[in-house]
């Protein structure tokens, strides 16, 4: 294997682990939450953490989509176009990912920076930099995981084969 | 930069497969800093974590984990031995099968994909081995593992109600009556496919067999009760109905049934979040296009050139339909109401059309959407699992997409369908 799939691959797992542990932290709140609440004693951080928690699936979850190339397109017009299409197709599709993400990283950056010092209402010891942080950290984790399928589209783009499958979404 | 430049540019965006929740950014970011210079891009940084923190939809990781513990715990299988021994002796009765266990499935997961991956892995090989075409397999399988999305709960109606700001749980109490007429006209029609081309009778109705199989699977029917019960009982929202399915479902797979598959359900786990990202990052994207859509007007812009054109509300509603039903061709469905629900809210509440009835139009649209290529989650993924042709299927399922078309004109034209229990419950 060369060396970016095993970053790739390295990444892949890490991030597999960090999104496994947000869904299960997710119906862990969100079951405890309905406990607490019928027994009289509701949790005060709930409405606060939850969708904390959903936001920091989003962005690890994308970087792990993005791995796994899963992210919603219409990928049919390029992959039935001949390869004097595709290669710059390809170019300006991956420009427009990674210079996108690395503007909401660069601007995520930005925003922590001014959030420095504030916390949460219901969790005073808890920084909104650090619930914030999954923006410019997801963004660029996103950025860099579409680096890292760039050879195997270029490949493709190439050889004229077919392009990866999305993976179904649950709608 | 002017509207419709930056539909084009959309638009050419997805034709070359930029990811649509790339685009909608991309063209939000770039018309932002040409109307207000870079000051405004720190506003998308915070609206790219406030557009993922929407509380409802809290409820969508959650249905998808509760449906594949389902999968991964032999409950699937469970429902389909019940559901064989109910209706298999009528003829075609795997189809019918096919039908009854979507209908249970649609009242936990509220997933297609993940119906038709549960179901259709099963029974799809049985009824090909009992010498069903399996285009047919195919089509019945794909067309009734729509119903997940119209009886509740419905992943498609969360983010549609979040999108609309409407209630989840009215629209999940309006699918029901549309849900029903869709899975009897689907049975109706697989009736007289099964009969016209000599399908087999599955096995002879022995109330001993329905008792035996509904013992077995007496746990999972506890799922939907503690689900839709809680939720429409007003004991628990939405959200908290979902992860009260999650831990039912691991309950009965871990302690009751014993047959929870851990590897399987750490990679279920994965999928799920994985899925669940894809769909949120269009919504955090689609924010940041919300800011550019307000402050261009595009929504009132076309309220008011809709409205000058007519004030039918039934010509609207048509007009609506066509568009929804063309987009569904070509985009997934979420990328659908996330891209469109929006832009046209203020169409229909300026004609007075209830947001709920709408909200099932949306939902049926979607439901034909999944089977009508060449993007259609649920017939491909059906396809993929029959490793039958997508064009060859359609040619079948073509009669199958007509009866959730009728469905729909029933429900578009007739708004008690879907409001009747709505009106009854809730107002």
């Amino acid at each position: 294997m060369s060396a970016v799939g095993t970053v790739r691959r390295a990444a892949e797992r890490v991030l597999e682990v960090v999104c496994a542990a947000l869904m299960i932290g997710l119906a862990i709140v969100v079951g405890l939450a309905v406990v607490f609440r019928y027994s009289g004693a509701s949790l005060v951080w709930y409405d606060e953490v939850t969708p904390i928690i959903l936001a920091w699936l989003t962005y690890y979850g994308a970087a792990l989509a993005a791995l796994r190339r899963a992210h919603l397109g219409f990928p049919g017009l390029v992959a039935a176009a001949p390869v004097g299409f595709r290669i710059p197709a390809l170019i300006v599709s991956e420009t427009l990912v990674v210079g996108f993400f690395l503007v909401v990283a660069w601007y995520g950056w930005q925003v922590v920076q001014l959030l420095a010092g504030n916390t949460l209402i219901s969790l005073p010891w808890v920084p909104v930099s650090l619930t914030q942080s999954v923006i410019p950290l997801g963004a660029l984790l996103i950025a860099l995981a579409e680096v890292l399928t760039i050879p195997e589209r270029w490949q493709e783009a190439r050889s004229g084969g077919q392009l990866a499958e999305h993976e179904e979404t649950p709608l | 930069m002017s509207i419709l430049l930056a539909l084009v540019a959309l638009f050419v965006l997805v034709l070359i497969d930029v990811p649509i929740a790339v685009a909608l950014g991309v063209i939000a970011v770039t018309a932002m800093v040409a109307s207000a210079g870079m000051g405004d891009l720190l506003t998308v940084a915070i609206t790219m974590f406030t557009g993922a923190t929407k509380f409802p939809l809290i409820a969508i990781p959650l249905f998808v984990l509760a449906g594949a513990i389902m999968n991964t715990s032999g409950i699937s299988r469970r429902l389909i031995a019940f559901a064989s021994a109910l209706f298999g002796f009528v003829r075609g009765g795997l189809a019918m099968v096919n039908i009854g266990t979507s209908m249970f499935f649609a009242e936990i997961s509220g997933s297609a994909v993940a119906d038709v991956a549960a179901i259709g892995s099963i029974l799809m090989p049985a009824m090909v081995k009992k010498g069903y075409p399996k285009e047919f397999a195919a089509a019945i399988t794909s067309s009734s593992a729509s119903l997940a999305i119209i009886i509740p709960p419905s992943i498609p109606m969360i983010l549609y109600a979040v999108m609309a700001n409407t209630s989840v749980v009215q629209l999940f109490v309006a699918g029901i009556i549309p849900g029903l007429l869709g899975a009897a006209g689907l049975a109706a029609l697989a009736w007289w496919f099964a009969v016209r081309y000599d399908y087999p009778v599955e096995e002879v109705f022995r109330l001993s067999r329905v008792w035996v199989t509904f013992k077995d699977a007496a746990w999972a029917f506890l799922l939907p009760l503690i689900i839709l019960g809680g939720i429409f009982g007003g004991f628990v929202t939405a959200t908290e109905g979902a992860g009260l399915a999650v831990f039912a479902a691991l309950f009965i797979g871990l302690v009751i049934y014993r047959e929870v598959d851990l590897p399987q359900l750490y990679r279920a786990l994965v999928d799920g979040a994985v899925q669940t990202s894809v769909v949120m990052l269009l919504v955090a994207t689609s924010a940041v296009l919300g800011l550019y859509l307000t402050e261009t007007r595009v929504p009132q812009l076309l309220t008011q050139g809709i409205i000058g054109l007519t004030q039918n509300t039934y010509l609207v509603l048509l007009m609506l339909n066509a568009l929804f039903l063309v987009l569904g061709c070509f985009l997934h469905g979420a990328a659908a109401i996330i891209l469109v629900v929006p832009i046209v809210m203020p169409i229909v509440n300026t004609l007075g059309i209830d947001p709920v009835h709408f909200g099932l139009i949306v939902t049926l649209n979607l439901a034909i959407g999944q089977q009508t290529p060449p993007v259609a989650s649920v017939l491909i993924t059906a396809c993929s699992i029959a490793k039958a042709d997508v064009w060859e299927v359609t040619k079948v399922n073509v009669w199958f997409i007509g009866v959730l078309a009728a469905v729909l004109i029933l429900v578009t034209y007739v708004p008690i369908i879907p409001l009747a229990l709505v009106e009854y419950f809730y107002r």
